[in-house]
């Protein structure tokens, strides 16, 4: 497994590669909605010294967070697998001793954020002598226990891309419904706006959700913010909805490629 | 022995949606869609032992190509049994999909973006060949395919031949016992063609590997195969020698002739004429095997020849009138 998994990497890494160019593009398009809120959020929190007790500091150190976080657990599982789904080349995969998107997917995936993150890292820092963050209060402890709640909140959210993508098993497309999903975690993960800024019922049916781990969960992690009991609450949470996350892909992934051979692959 | 491959009474329908042309049939069809019953392959039976080269044919939409994919488990049958190497194939156990392979000469399996020889060592890591072996296979892969050169450039900058050979070679690197090759020679100039044949005789020697493939080129067929297995409509018309088929339906050639003032002259009084859609500016007659030198010559004789060609007719023709007749 182990030499599989570095061949993939190797292939994946110079497929990506390939596309550095393209990836630049990608990157500086991701950027732009997190940069707007947070000129737009601190220019406020400037002129009324602080919205709900948000300084500016706040959403300047809360939006340098998001961006790394957002980085290191979102995914493109749509981009990859769905397109696979619809030009049939899943068709050679799915007769290959190994599964396509716990693998090859998977490991593209990385690989892809990867390098992002490498050409992210120069663009952070240019925004960090921008902005100049208080990041004082910052432990090394809460970065450290960030680490693994990222890895976890990346995992869900790649699993639960994939169940969503691999509806294109009935559909053929998934766009259009991984649009739909992509405003649920912009409203219910802290992207947009911290959630505590948001209306009390949003923030309620926040805590039912898996997207909260994605964002908000590993920002309040890093930034110390959160109680020890908050602490282990969200890891809890994480653990149950990666065991879910696998359930529900699992599921749809078998009857998906049941149908999918049934249909014509 | 059993056989390498048993295929009972094997069905494949398809359900295709179907609608009228037109806005308001689009419209309804958004409502209601219709379904039609697309027989692909209905109750074929055969077998095949360890060791045959089988070739499989049939017009295009015979089913040929929903049966290899259902031999290889991309595809649930509707109907039937079949059993390979003693797995069910749809059951995509690993042990199965380590032993065969299907390599489709209008798919590419191989990543564009990178050099062969990567996807070739990332194959050596999914089916778990051991180093010593890969190296023996790879060299006589080599040896038979001319590989080395076409090794360290991306995939997208080869030319269709050499990126079949790439195809081939990557879907033998696990020294498969059954192959499954649907039109593996397809788009190949002459060289190409030949080249691929003359590997998959010496391979299925070497290995004693099982190989059932489609392909449209009879060349193809008769250099390969000793056996061939035709299928239209989605059953199966024929199973037997080749040469028993050749006798029965293919003592014809076909004779082009590239004429001036061609709509002026009559060439029905030679042979029977055909149409050609790839090369429409010569005109068609098919006529006896054992005619051809004489009609040749008479043609040569009588008429205004530019340009001549004898050649064997598509075998798609071959079958689709053996079995319309």
């Amino acid at each position: 497994m182990y030499l599989i998994i570095k061949r993939l990497w190797q292939v994946n890494w110079a497929e990506q590669w390939q596309y550095r160019a393209n990836l630049l593009m990608y990157l500086l398009y991701w950027l732009v909605s997190p940069i707007i809120y947070l000129a737009v959020w601190t220019s406020i929190a400037n002129a009324k010294g602080s919205v709900n007790g948000y300084t500016a500091n706040d959403f300047i150190t809360y939006y340098l967070v998001l961006l790394i976080c957002d980085q290191v657990t979102s995914n493109i599982v749509i981009h990859i697998f769905g397109y696979k789904i619809q030009d049939g080349s899943l068709s050679g995969e799915l007769i290959k001793p190994i599964h396509p998107v716990l693998t090859s997917v998977l490991i593209n995936n990385i690989a892809f954020k990867v390098l992002t993150i490498l050409g992210f890292i120069p663009v952070w820092i240019v925004l960090f002598f921008l902005f100049r963050p208080d990041f004082s209060h910052v432990a090394l402890s809460g970065i450290l226990l960030s680490i693994p709640a990222m890895i976890l909140g990346f995992l869900v959210s790649y699993l639960l891309s994939a169940a969503i993508t691999a509806l294109a098993f009935w559909t053929t497309r998934v766009y259009s419904i991984h649009e739909f999903y992509f405003a649920l975690i912009l409203l219910f993960s802290g992207q947009f706006v911290p959630l505590p800024l948001m209306p009390k019922l949003v923030q309620d049916i926040a805590q039912y959700l898996p997207f909260q781990l994605f964002i908000y969960y590993p920002i309040q992690l890093i930034l110390g913010k959160l109680s020890s009991a908050q602490i282990v609450q969200g890891y809890v949470s994480g653990l149950v909805w990666l065991g879910v996350a696998v359930l529900l892909f699992n599921w749809i992934w078998r009857n998906g490629v049941k149908r999918y051979s049934a249909v014509g692959a | 022995m059993t056989p390498t491959i048993i295929v009972e009474k094997l069905s494949k329908t398809y359900q295709v949606p179907e609608r009228e042309g037109g806005f308001g049939a689009a419209v309804r069809s958004f409502f209601k869609r219709k379904y039609k019953d697309v027989k692909a392959v209905q109750e074929v039976n055969f077998s095949i032992a360890q060791g045959e080269v089988v070739g499989f044919l049939g017009p295009n939409g015979a089913g040929k190509t929903t049966t290899l994919k259902m031999l290889s488990g991309l595809l649930h049958p509707t109907g039937g049994k079949a059993s390979v190497l003693g797995f069910t194939p749809w059951e995509l156990k690993p042990e199965y999909l380590r032993a065969m392979t299907l390599v489709m000469g209008q798919r590419n399996r191989l990543s564009w973006d990178i050099p062969a020889a990567d996807s070739f060592l990332l194959n050596q890591a999914i089916y778990r060949i051991p180093d010593d072996q890969y190296k023996q296979t790879y060299k006589e892969l080599d040896e038979l395919l001319e590989l080395e050169p076409l090794m360290k450039k991306p995939v997208r900058n080869l030319s269709l031949g050499e990126r079949m050979k790439c195809e081939i070679a990557a879907g033998l690197l696990h020294r498969p016992r059954v192959l499954f090759l649907d039109e593996p020679t397809i788009g190949l100039d002459i060289t190409g063609q030949v080249r691929i044949r003359e590997f998959l005789r010496e391979y299925n020697k070497r290995t004693g590997a099982t190989i059932l493939l489609t392909s449209h080129y009879m060349a193809d067929v008769t250099a390969l195969c000793e056996r061939i297995i035709i299928i239209h409509q989605g059953q199966l018309k024929y199973d037997g020698g080749i040469t028993d088929l050749s006798h029965k339906i293919a003592p014809f050639k076909l004779i082009g002739v590239m004429l001036t003032d061609a709509d002026s002259h009559d060439l029905s009084k030679y042979g029977t004429q055909v149409r050609n859609e790839e090369d429409a500016d010569k005109k068609y007659i098919q006529v006896k095997a054992g005619d051809v030198t004489r009609i040749t010559s008479q043609l040569l004789a009588d008429l205004p020849v530019h340009d001549i060609t004898i050649t064997d007719p598509p075998i798609e023709d071959v079958i689709e009138q053996a079995f319309n007749q």
